[in-house]
């Protein structure tokens, strides 16, 4: 009886904390906009909006000339189409999800991370991660969210979708 | 005699345009006219200069040795893969994905960025036109 008790308390406490009881969303929302697929995810995992606040995509798309290293200019008309559904569609503004609402929380006034890898809340959940397993060829960099996060595509990166190459799935204890 | 020459000219580029929509076409014809303005002895786009111009090595922007070869491989019938990134690149050639060189938006997008990236700068014309040239016509033998 005292186990099934602990186990509820359990649930019920993991539930309250990833949100369930008021309707909070797991993850963040797919990517829905066709010329942002397009454009943008043709050269890297197609990051949702909702990972990044509106000042961090407004830094990255007045700056793709030099997009980390490469150049990823548009022309002006597709550049403020996208812009326009980047800001839209950013963190602050879908905080009902999970993952959104964290990242938001995370940023400091003054900050403007340019990539959800230098959001500090970002960091935190990477951080026991070792380097072999980041460097190898089948994810390169952090940025690669795929190439572990099975669902990222869906915008789901709960740990039970974690499966690291040569490694396998992700148990935090 | 000139009218000759523009005939000779005509049958040379509607040779590199082997099978090119009409939109791609008009985008070869016009950087040809560019061309010529350019370099007033220009004849024709050039396979072999544009060989040169993909297979090159050239600090790129990150500081590290690269070609287009770094990322599309110069065997244009295969897939590459962005070095930055390690996503997936569809084959350039046009025989193998006939989605490539259809539509001159894109084209003239991914010189620009690619001539950037390699070159650190845009290319010309006559670069661009050699490099299409190279590119549609490598798979063909």
């Amino acid at each position: 009886m005292k186990k099934i008790i602990l186990v509820l308390f359990v649930i019920t406490r993991s539930l309250i904390a990833d949100g369930y009881f008021w309707n909070e969303k797991i993850g963040v929302a797919p990517v829905t906009d066709a010329l942002y697929k397009r454009e943008c995810a043709s050269c890297h995992f197609g990051y949702q909006p909702g990972l990044l606040p509106s000042k961090s995509w407004n830094k990255i798309m007045v700056n793709l000339k030099d997009h980390f290293g490469t150049d990823a200019s548009l022309d002006d008309e597709d550049n403020r189409k996208i812009s326009k559904y980047l800001i839209d569609n950013s963190a602050e503004k879908f905080t009902q999800y999970k993952r959104s609402r964290k990242i938001n929380e995370s940023i400091l006034a003054n900050e403007i991370p340019i990539a959800v890898t230098k959001v500090d809340y970002f960091k935190r959940k990477h951080n026991e991660i070792g380097k072999h397993l980041i460097r190898q060829k089948e994810v390169g960099s952090l940025s690669n969210c795929i190439a572990c996060h099975t669902t990222a595509q869906r915008g789901i990166y709960s740990e039970r979708d974690i499966k690291i190459p040569n490694y396998g799935r992700w148990e935090d204890d | 005699m000139s009218k000759v020459l523009v005939y000779i000219l005509i049958l040379i580029s509607s040779m590199h345009a082997r099978g090119l929509n009409s939109q791609m076409n008009d985008y070869m014809t016009l950087l040809q006219e560019e061309a010529k303005l350019q370099n007033r002895n220009f004849k024709s786009f050039d396979y072999q200069r544009g060989e040169l111009i993909f297979t090159t090595q050239r600090i790129g922007k990150k500081g590290k040795l690269i070609s287009c070869v770094s990322c599309h491989t110069n065997e244009l019938s295969k897939k590459g893969q962005n070095i930055h990134t390690n996503k997936v690149i569809d084959p350039l050639s046009p025989i193998y994905n006939s989605s490539r060189f259809t539509n001159v938006k894109d084209v003239k997008k991914w010189l620009r960025r690619n001539f950037r990236d390699v070159y650190s700068r845009e290319g010309t014309a006559i670069e661009k036109g050699d490099v299409i040239t190279y590119i549609i016509n490598k798979d063909l033998k």
